[in-house]
């Protein structure tokens, strides 16, 4: 741990209170709002190297680039994807499989909406999904507001189904070298339990009265998909490149491919399948449209909190915690796999989960020995996943999907309110919850 | 020369009150693009024109902010367009009102009101400092006139 520490003391505070200290008030400032996350992160970042926790050495080891290259890679390819209209096409299909039915269009944008948050990820999805749902809803005259709803629950259930589905998942399976094909088997079967399941009250609250004429249902049957699609040759291109990621991600584990290097050789392969074929000036003008649609707001925020988080882990605050919790549930697996699956999802509904994981991964690594190795930890991280994900539907801000739909549905005139969202979002998570966690038991104990 | 010796000094203007079919009947009989909303003491409250308009007939989830940005698929008829009109056409013109339209003050150097025409892409409107009362309107056909009456040509 010494060659990590700049000095034992820092202004006048030993290393734990000062980390401590600053990881508290970093937390409170993200919840707060006050100011942006990825602006937080980095100035606590800095101030872990300058009040000498870290040196900038050890700053950058504690940085999980497995992560931002797994999530920089994703970004890049699915905002080349998404200019071909695939996913446009995808949702206006599924509508008019149904005959523009207003129960059916629910359940199918639902389904697609968790198929391509477990493909892509939710915030992406729901940017291409809810101006779709709005356009339909009111052409049908109906309120958009059941349909955002499934939409945001679908999108967080979907999430939780797959390794690249939710930042806590790509974080999970980065510190712990679970690759896509766990997650999958492990997360993926439940996920979907949790989506039909989920589809029963929509359908008691809300779907049971949606109704509209078959005037206006034609004119929904009227829009034709194929016009969505604004680039084939980009489609063949992008679809082909998104299959071999896929394909990377579910052998590329057993070859000993991270899923960073696998995202990063999509983007670049489907860089150049997509410059190829212009001028230098318009391979220019796209490698930096490209390099535009990434989320730098959300990068910069990883790598802050990584090394907020590797600052106070490298203090032993955390190993303390992790004793903490092991002295709260006895030492039982059992006990402190249901806890955190519950605590992860009340802490996610309430906070970001992305610093809630950060903090969690080095407190369960510190788990190991307690439990016989890190082979033991498996149905922890699982509940660790299940919470943090599905954690996310139990109010407005648990996610940022649902503040996005939040987002549209204030502009379209049919406001989601913080309030009256979570009297339904929070029961029906908890029920997730419960379902998850007997899961969890019989699955694994 | 500045804002003030550009403008229009008596510009058509409308009322928040007006109807939407009301306005949008002066603005096609006219061929105007855009017209000033003032109250009843002449006081700038935003613009009116025929983008508001098309807002009307277009799918609202076209304008929104992060909107569709394909609407290949879709195929409307005329029909389909007057029928998103008439749910609003009663509705008064300040539903739809543009309020980001910044004003000019009467002193402002011609160059700059001129980039500002150029970059607002509308007339411009011409408000007194330290109030909102609309002092004129400075339109292209406006500018054009002058510069080329400058230059003695003269297209009345």
């Amino acid at each position: 741990m010494t060659d990590t520490h700049q000095a034992e003391v820092i202004f006048g505070l030993s290393p734990v209170w000062f980390a401590g200290s600053l990881f508290v008030l970093s937390y409170a400032l993200i919840v707060s709002e006050r100011l942006n996350r990825a602006v937080i992160a980095m100035m606590a970042a800095a101030l872990m190297i300058v009040g000498g926790v870290l040196t900038q050495e050890a700053a950058v080891q504690g940085v999980d680039f497995n992560t931002i290259g797994l999530l920089t890679g994703m970004m890049i390819i699915v905002g080349i994807t998404r200019d071909s209209g695939i996913f446009q096409y995808l949702a206006i299909r599924s509508v008019k499989l149904v005959k523009a039915d207003p129960w059916g269009i629910l359940v199918m944008l639902m389904l697609v909406t968790a198929l391509l948050s477990a493909l892509l990820d939710n915030v992406t999805t729901v940017l291409l999904i809810a101006p779709i749902t709005l356009l339909i809803t009111d052409t049908l005259k109906l309120n958009a507001y059941p349909y955002l709803f499934a939409e945001i629950f679908a999108s967080n259930i979907g999430g939780t189904a797959t390794l690249i589905g939710d930042p806590p998942n790509i974080m999970i399976g980065s510190a712990t070298g679970l690759g896509y094909n766990d997650f999958l088997f492990n997360l993926a079967p439940i996920a979907i339990l949790i989506l039909i399941i989920s589809i029963i009250p929509i359908y008691l609250i809300w779907g049971r009265h949606l109704k509209t004429d078959t005037a206006l249902k034609n004119k929904v049957m009227m829009y034709r998909e194929i016009d969505a699609i604004k680039d084939w040759v980009l489609l063949k291109k992008s679809l082909s490149v998104l299959a071999l990621v896929m394909f990377g991600f579910i052998v590329g584990h057993d070859y000993g491919y991270q899923a960073a290097t696998i995202a990063m050789f999509g983007a670049a392969l489907l860089l150049i399948l997509n410059c190829l074929p212009h001028d230098q000036e318009k391979q220019s003008k796209l490698v930096a449209k490209s390099l535009c649609d990434i989320e730098w707001t959300t990068i910069f925020f990883f790598i802050g909190l990584f090394i907020l988080v590797y600052g106070v882990e490298t203090t032993g605050l955390l190993e303390l915690l992790a004793h903490e919790v092991l002295r709260l549930t006895d030492g039982d697996k059992a006990v402190t796999a249901i806890s955190i699956l519950f605590v992860s999802a009340i802490a996610s509904a309430i906070i970001d989960n992305i610093p809630f994981v950060a903090t969690m991964i080095p407190i369960i690594k510190n788990m190991a020995v307690s439990f016989g190795g890190a082979e033991e930890l498996l149905p922890i991280w699982w509940s660790l996943a299940l919470g943090a994900c599905l954690g996310g539907n139990g109010s407005l801000v648990g996610a940022s999907a649902n503040l996005i739909v939040a987002g549209f549905a204030e502009r379209s005139g049919q406001a989601i309110r913080f309030l009256p969202f979570m009297l339904i979002a929070f029961p029906m998570m908890l029920v997730s919850i419960m379902i998850s966690s007997v899961y969890v038991y019989i699955r694994y104990f | 020369m500045n804002a003030s010796e550009a403008m229009d000094p008596n510009p058509r203007t409308l009322r928040p009150t007006d109807t939407i079919q009301c306005a949008a009947d002066y603005i096609m009989k006219n061929r105007y693009r855009n017209l000033p909303v003032v109250d009843e003491n002449f006081c700038y409250l935003g613009m009116f024109g025929v983008n508001c308009l098309l807002k009307q007939v277009i799918p609202k989830a076209v304008f929104l902010h992060q909107g569709l940005e394909n609407v290949g698929f879709i195929h409307e008829s005329f029909k389909d367009l007057y029928h998103r009109f008439s749910e609003v056409k009663d509705q008064p013109i300040s539903i739809c009102m543009n309020n980001e339209i910044k004003p000019v003050a009467p002193d402002t150097p011609l160059t700059e009101t001129m980039m500002q025409l150029f970059n607002t892409r509308s007339s411009i409107p011409v408000v007194e400092p330290g109030s909102c009362k609309l002092m004129g309107m400075i339109s292209y056909w406006e500018i054009g006139d002058k510069i080329f009456k400058a230059g003695g040509i003269n297209n009345d």
